[in-house]
């Protein structure tokens, strides 16, 4: 069994990171010292590695929490896990997508923006952001 | 009238219900057009629409499950849309 510091210390995340995933229900201590520190065993490291791995893919706690249960589960095959997974990457496509959009919309912004010089009440960006802003509120 | 189902390869409820509800489908609309379409070969069409869940199903462009449905559900979803397009 080991202690909170050195969990954190193996995983590289900080004590509060832990006993945030604690609260999450991502992770729990094994058991708890006489003196009533929060003790951890070996399972725990692996655990916390997955949540790092899972997270750099893009899956919030509440979707780790998930494919954690999933993990555990006796019944739970691969295809339960790939479909989780095919939904993220559908997820992030969508935001790539919607921010390729935006990126395209600064683009005219900055373009049509030519004179740097001209005082802001006459800037471009300006005077096209409120014009967005007002037809917005028209429809 | 257009369906299509977005379905990941290897569900195996997709597989179960697929030809049932296609059926159902076929009953209730007249000149339906069903399509089983695999997420992993059609990654940009399923983004275009907006499907993030998995199975869905798509009635002309617009995604209206994002989970099986039940006969019913899908039927009335169709013939709903029938009506309005009459």
């Amino acid at each position: 069994m080991i202690t909170i510091g050195k969990l954190a210390g193996l995983t590289s995340v900080s004590n509060d990171t832990l006993r945030y995933y604690e609260a999450e229900g991502l992770v729990s201590p094994a058991g708890k010292s006489p003196a009533g520190y929060r003790l951890y065993d070996r399972d725990s490291a692996r655990r916390i590695h997955f949540i790092k791995h899972a997270q750099q893919c893009g899956f919030t706690l509440a979707e780790i929490r998930d494919l954690l249960d999933v993990r555990g589960r006796d019944k739970a095959c691969c295809g339960d896990v790939r479909t989780r997974a095919i939904e993220k990457k559908l997820q992030i496509e969508s935001k790539i997508r919607a921010m390729k959009a935006m990126s395209k919309a600064l683009d005219q912004l900055i373009s049509e923006c030519a004179n740097e010089k001209r005082p802001v009440k006459e800037c471009t960006i300006i005077a096209a952001l409120e014009r967005a802003n007002g037809s917005k509120r028209m429809q | 009238m257009k369906v299509e189902m977005f379905y990941s390869p290897g569900c195996a409820a997709c597989e179960d219900r697929q030809s049932e509800l296609r059926a159902a489908a076929q009953e209730a609309v007249r000149d339906l057009e069903w399509r089983n379409v695999n997420v992993l070969d059609n990654m940009d069409t399923a983004v275009e629409l907006g499907v993030i869940t998995l199975p869905a199903i798509v009635i002309d462009g617009e995604v209206v499950f994002t989970s099986l449905p039940t006969k019913a559900q899908l039927c009335k979803a169709l013939t709903e849309r029938s009506g309005a397009r009459n």
